[in-house]
């Protein structure tokens, strides 16, 4: 039986994995283009 | 020119002394006013010159070159451009400072290229002497093909002689000093032939501008396609800029002289000893050393409040709240990470105190002259000091700063490289295993040992971007070289304003950038080391007590007895466990083996990680802060963790690890490909294990 503490704790898990699953893969990055460098490849 | 009136417009970078030319040539003979339908304050006097010959003058606002970015720039390249102004100039006085002459040249270039009469007034030529500069005028004249009125106006040097070329200003020569095309042949080619009747320059500048002028607009560029995307465009202005650049220095590396040996300045004279070939990186060295005391001296007290305040908040937060799976999050996982961030802070802003000093003063582009001669012994380009020195803060933005290194290899070399120098990231897992392994020491009285060991660790980093960049470049072949420019600014004191706002900046940055990684980090190291499968971690309980009765384990010491178990065979024991093989030649146990895995996503993840798997593994209850937990951990067979070999071993792999996820993405950014950040993890990761295995074998 999930106690309010367990569902909490595993709120704050979900927050967790998917605060590091936005940060490093769907955040969507600057457009490129603006102010790089000659041959900067983009 | 109408009734022997000439129309002469005042052109200078901001703090040339331009006003003061206006007033020695107009005395009390001025209208101020506005230009129409803006605010931008518009001189304008009359000046009588020799041979009964009038000018108007009119005092433009300061600009630094004809690329548009203000109000005030606007006005300046607007009245060049339109040839039917009421106001377009027989000639301009380009009014420049001796001391600046190479930055003040851009403008005078890109007027020159307008084929508008200029004539260079070399203003403030009464510092030369002080200065220890040199100008070689009829030089000066013939490369820039114009007539130079050097002048005082502190003085009243050279003003007759500046009035003498405007009245000969028919005279002088229209010729340009850049070629256009050259910036892109094809490109230009196809311009000319369009446009024949047009001033290829003109119509480039018209180009690249952000705004439409007036009387001029873009739309003729679509109907042409000579429309490119702002990227190109930006692209070939920096090389606009280049070209400049490189031809004011050929012609300023014979016209313009400077014996700073000579030179009687208060600068100078500091400048003698601080850039001095010996004492200039001896003071550097000495001033590093301060730097890292006092990292280590002056934060150890706040750092042990926030420890202690941290250890009694996870204790307080276990007894006094309700008991459950939240309450033992909070206190040894959420707490301990936060504590596992926020203990830095002192040292982090003692940090960028210091660096925020040095480059407020002037002291750090003086730092960046000095260390460009090392530089190049290298291979490396002067402008890769500036990503290099900003690596010490972060990689992040270091690696965005090579975007002015114009050689592709070059910068794709410092950008390699960059990760070696010793981030500010780097400093929590240095602080806590230098403070572990090193005893607190005075050396000569005044050093203390463990600051010693940073400066060696900072160092370390230099040495092995050095030398990575030396046997790249070999590998790479580097042919070209590009140019390096640095404006040495004056020396003044820092404002504390500035450097307060600065610190505060960097520290939040770090705080929230990479506090939120670690922080959800930490809940989820938690659960892995709170939750096992069910056959070892779920019957902890059972098999401890058989242990118990079975005489293996003392009854007092079943609590933690059961702990510990549940801990080696939770799911991260599990993982720790697993990657024990590989990481045991190195000195590391499976927790400390957890914590450098899982700092491959940040570095500073590494103490936060340990603090949550030594708070699960510990009694709920324990006050004691981290380090003295890190410092009483033991191995099996009872001999401690962290010895001086462990702790040397980590220092060496943290030194040199490619452990950033973000400065991976931003390489694969910048170099537009997976191939370099994989060939910066493979290769910076397989330097740092070797050296910690061969540094844990010869030390243990």
């Amino acid at each position: 039986m999930m106690t309010t503490q367990d569902l909490l704790a595993f709120a704050a898990l979900a927050l967790a994995v998917g605060y590091l699953v936005w940060k490093f893969f769907l955040r969507k990055r600057k457009k490129k283009g603006k102010d790089c460098g000659p041959d900067c490849g983009c | 020119m109408a009734d022997n009136t000439i129309k002469v417009a005042l052109i200078g970078n901001p703090n040339t002394g331009k006003t003061s030319v206006f007033n020695a040539l107009t005395g009390l003979k001025q209208q101020v006013g506005n230009y129409p339908g803006i605010t931008v304050e518009r001189k304008q006097g009359t000046c009588l010159l020799p041979m009964g010959f009038k000018a108007t003058v009119l005092d433009l606002p300061g600009t630094y070159s004809l690329n548009a970015s203000s109000i005030d720039e606007n006005v300046v390249i607007e009245l060049l451009m339109n040839r039917n102004d009421k106001d377009f100039p027989d000639v301009v006085v380009l009014v420049t400072d001796v001391e600046n002459l190479k930055r003040n040249l851009l403008l005078f270039t890109q007027i020159k290229d307008l084929e508008i009469p200029v004539i260079l007034c070399v203003n403030m030529i009464d510092r030369m002497q002080l200065k220890g500069i040199t100008l070689d005028i009829p030089y000066l004249e013939k490369e820039l093909k114009t007539r130079i009125a050097p002048v005082s106006t502190r003085k009243n040097l050279g003003i007759e002689h500046l009035k003498k070329l405007i009245v000969e200003y028919n005279q002088l020569s229209t010729e340009p000093c850049l070629n256009a095309s050259s910036i892109d042949p094809a490109y230009f080619d196809g311009l000319r032939r369009a446009f024949p009747n047009q001033l290829l320059y003109k119509l480039w500048l018209v180009i690249t501008q952000d705004v439409n002028f007036s009387h001029l607009n873009k739309n003729f560029l679509d109907t042409h396609n000579f429309a490119k995307p702002n990227p190109e465009l930006k692209r070939m202005q920096q090389k606009e800029t280049i070209k400049r650049y490189q031809f004011i220095n050929d012609v300023l590396k014979v016209g313009k002289i400077t014996d700073t040996s000579k030179a009687r300045d208060l600068r100078s004279r500091i400048d003698r000893v601080l850039m001095h070939r010996v004492w200039g990186y001896v003071i550097f060295a000495m001033l590093l050393l301060l730097i890292f005391q006092s990292i280590f001296d002056w934060s150890s007290y706040p750092m042990d409040w926030i420890d202690g305040g941290f250890a009694w908040l996870s204790a307080w937060v276990s007894e006094h709240m309700a008991p459950g799976t939240f309450t033992d999050l909070l206190s040894q996982g959420i707490i301990p990470g936060i504590g596992g961030i926020v203990i830095f802070i002192p040292q982090i802003a003692f940090l960028f105190l210091f660096i925020s000093i040095l480059e407020e003063s002037g002291y750090m582009s003086r730092v960046v002259f000095l260390m460009d001669k090392v530089m190049r012994r290298f291979g490396l380009s002067g402008k890769s000091v500036v990503p290099l020195v900003s690596g010490t803060a972060c990689a992040i933005p270091a690696i965005m700063a090579t975007r002015n290194i114009e050689n592709w290899k070059e910068r794709l070399i410092t950008i390699l490289v960059t990760p070696f120098m010793t981030c500010s990231a780097r400093l929590p897992v240095y602080a806590i295993i230098i403070s572990l392994i090193i005893p607190k020491q005075r050396v000569l009285g005044i050093f203390n040992t463990q600051g010693l060991t940073l400066m060696a660790l900072y160092l370390l980093g230099f040495l092995a971007a050095i030398l990575s960049a030396y046997v790249l470049n070999k590998v790479m072949k580097l042919k070209a070289r590009s140019f390096f420019v640095v404006e040495m600014p004056n020396y003044k004191l820092p404002l504390g304003r500035n450097v307060a706002i600065n610190v505060v900046e960097k520290t939040k940055a770090f705080v929230t950038g990479a506090g939120k990684i670690i922080l959800a980090i930490s809940v989820i190291l938690w659960f892995l080391a709170s939750y096992g499968p069910a056959d070892t971690f779920g019957k902890a309980e059972q098999i401890v007590a058989a242990q118990v009765a079975r005489g293996t384990v003392a009854a007092e010491a079943a609590e933690s007895a059961v702990a510990s178990y549940k801990l080696e065979n939770s799911y991260i024991g599990i993982a720790g466990k697993t990657i024990e093989p590989v990481i045991a030649p190195l000195g590391y146990d499976w927790k400390i083996g957890i914590a450098v895995l899982s700092s491959f996503a940040a570095r500073e993840v590494f103490v936060g990680t340990l603090a949550t798997i030594y708070s699960v593994g510990g009694d709920a209850d324990n006050e004691e802060p981290i380090r003295a937990k890190m410092a009483a951990e033991r191995r099996p067979d009872g001999s401690k963790v962290f010895t001086t070999a462990t702790g040397v071993s980590l220092l060496v792999f943290y030194a040199f690890a490619m452990q950033c996820a973000s400065t991976l993405a931003i390489t694969k950014k910048e170099t537009n490909s997976w191939k370099w950040p994989l060939f910066q993890l493979v290769f910076m990761s397989a330097i740092a294990y070797v050296s910690a295995l061969l540094v844990y074998e010869i030390w243990k």
